[in-house]
């Protein structure tokens, strides 16, 4: 219970990190909080979480391996289902297998 | 022998006259419009240049088809620029053996010459130009009549690029498809679920993307970026605003189900899935999209 409170004080970004790491063993994760490009977007003037509404996701994962690109993402949504509940409300992704990543 | 209607009140929905300067929605208007800047050319200045000699320059008042000289027209743009007078008047394509084309009405003859080179080259070859001196409407569809009439009475048919139908010669405006509605509306009792609805949306057309905003004007920038992308591979695809409240209500929250998908806009081919604004990006960054469409 006392990780539960821990985890609702911290920043969404925050908590986006430690789930997809823990559970898609990224490899490499990196998210940015674009919220202020979407300022007065409707759907952000209506959030709780003003501010923390749009992100860019850049993760390698060797969980991707064989999958598609929807699949990657719907992989990706699947572990933030909770964030997408709760006012977030677009995520650019960017998910590559680590050989991908190696490549580029 | 080919029926064509001349009167003046027929000519424009029943013949493809107008220039591809001119709008197609407007064919009344646009006899008075000056040519849009033109998108293709945009460097290129139709203007008279006054520091050049005009000699090269195709001078000619209105006379008989058959009494207008020919003109070859040249591969490099400036030179059809300088060669074809930039004003209003009536032009006669014709084609490598010299076979009339089209005949043409336009405010600029030079800028519809180049803009015909550039999209049919190998039929815009040799170009007979009339100038109308005074050229208010009446002027050029009377001028354009003679030259039909004149090249009818000879030769028994219509030029091709002016029968109906032809778009050789006139570029037809994309008219913007109206974004589909999935309900009749808000207040009206469905006698099939939503998620059906969807279902058969999907399904039943070839490209569907649901997106935020109308795609005449989409309301956030992935929408706006998937609208462009759709455009410009020239898909023939179906829109739905998720943000219509009226016609598509509890759209998005029975999307995000049917789809297994949490954002907007959502893009499907053939029933399925592709993904949103990222992987359609992706694909098309890669040029896999023509495939896509294909199939």
């Amino acid at each position: 219970m006392g990780s539960r409170g821990a985890t609702a004080l911290l920043s969404r970004a925050n908590r986006m990190k430690i789930k997809l790491q823990s559970t898609l063993e990224a490899s490499i994760l990196e998210i940015e909080d674009v919220s202020y490009q979407h300022a007065g977007h409707a759907a952000v003037k209506d959030s709780a979480n003003a501010g923390e509404t749009h992100f860019n996701v850049k993760i390698v994962s060797p969980k991707f391996d064989g999958q598609s690109l929807v699949k990657r993402h719907r992989m990706v949504y699947d572990v933030l289902a909770d964030e997408l509940r709760s006012g977030l409300h677009a995520l650019s992704i960017v998910a590559k297998t680590p050989q991908e990543a190696a490549q580029n | 022998m080919a029926t064509i209607n001349l009167s003046p009140l027929h000519t424009s929905s029943s013949l493809r006259f107008l220039s591809p300067h001119s709008s197609q929605n407007t064919p009344t208007l646009s006899f008075y419009s000056h040519p849009k800047p033109s998108l293709a050319f945009p460097s290129i200045s139709l203007k008279p240049n006054r520091h050049k000699p005009r000699a090269l320059t195709v001078v000619s008042a209105l006379k008989k088809l058959s009494e207008t000289e020919l003109f070859a027209v040249p591969a490099a743009v400036e030179e059809v620029v300088g060669k074809f007078p930039d004003v209003p008047g009536v032009y006669a394509v014709h084609d490598k053996n010299d076979v009339l084309q089209f005949i043409g009405i336009s405010r600029s003859i030079a800028a519809s010459v180049l803009a015909h080179q550039k999209s049919v080259p190998e039929l815009c070859c040799s170009v007979k130009v009339g100038v109308v001196d005074e050229p208010d409407r009446t002027a050029l569809t009377q001028a354009w009549k003679s030259w039909m009439e004149e090249h009818i009475g000879a030769t028994g048919k219509v030029p091709p690029g002016n029968e109906s139908g032809n778009a050789t010669w006139v570029r037809q405006t994309p008219k913007k498809k109206p974004d589909l509605r999935l309900t009749p509306g808000r207040h009206v009792q469905l006698t099939v679920p939503l998620e059906e609805l969807i279902d058969r949306l999907v399904k039943e057309n070839k490209v569907v993307a649901f997106i935020k905003g109308s795609r005449s004007a989409p309301m956030c920038g992935f929408s706006q970026r998937v609208v462009g992308i759709l455009e410009s591979e020239g898909v023939d695809y179906e829109s739905i605003d998720v943000l219509d409240e009226e016609y598509n209500y509890g759209l998005r929250e029975t999307l995000k189900k049917y789809s297994n998908w949490p954002t907007f806009p959502q893009i499907f081919v053939n029933g399925e899935l592709v993904g949103g604004c990222d992987i359609l990006s992706s694909m098309y960054e890669k040029g896999e999209l023509a495939g896509l469409f294909q199939k």
